[in-house]
């Protein structure tokens, strides 16, 4: 059996589009990895921040443009490769910000079909 | 011999990214929902960073604005830094 191990994952995913979840608020960070180092700080281009909050019971999710960034890796719960169903949210998130012509996002999730994946 | 040139043809680091920025400004997040805006004068691998002429944004569940403070020259330890991003203008 073949076997994978996580740095060499890491730089297989380099050039690719990623969504990296942090530990703390909710938040997701939806981008190109650059690069990846030793202490697995990750570097992204063309980031979306989602935030996901919650009001009165209500999955709400917003998101915005932050450009090329520098995670800290204290802070990564884990990365992963975008997929298909990704893709239509960040679709979808761009068709509402034209529709703005705000830089912020704000869309509501139904709950149930909740796209946050905890266990992933 | 092989062995060193392959090292040197390792692809930047994410702390490139920081390097390019040195006497630029920066927004750095940090942890306890503060921000802080300023001009990056020196960091190292911990991310702990000096910074100057920095902003710092103290974001409150209840306000709409944020507090803000000032420095001309702050160090901010590494280990409450989540991002840094460039400014862009």
């Amino acid at each position: 059996m073949s076997t994978t191990n996580p740095m060499p994952f890491l730089r297989s995913l380099i050039g690719k589009e990623v969504i990296v979840r942090l530990k703390w608020n909710k938040t997701e960070y939806m981008g190109i990895l650059l690069s990846t180092d030793n202490y697995m700080n990750f570097q992204l281009d063309q980031t979306k921040e989602i935030i996901y909050t919650k009001k009165n019971g209500i999955e709400q999710k917003s998101s915005e443009l932050i450009g090329e960034i520098f995670i800290r890796c204290n802070n990564v719960l884990f990365i992963r490769e975008l997929n298909e169903e990704d893709n239509e949210i960040s679709k979808n998130g761009t068709e509402t910000k034209d529709e703005d012509g705000d830089s912020e996002v704000v869309e509501e999730v139904i709950e149930g079909e909740d796209v946050v994946v905890e266990e992933s | 011999m092989s062995t060193v040139q392959t090292s040197h043809q390792q692809a930047e680091e994410p702390l490139d990214l920081i390097r390019y920025q040195l006497d630029e400004y920066i927004i750095v997040k940090l942890r306890g929902s503060r921000e802080i805006k300023g001009k990056l004068q020196g960091f190292d691998s911990h991310c702990n960073m000096v910074l100057s002429d920095a902003l710092e944004y103290i974001y409150n569940e209840n306000d709409d604005e944020p507090m803000t403070k000032k420095s001309e020259m702050v160090f901010v330890r590494g280990d409450s830094v989540i991002l840094i991003s460039p400014i862009i203008e």
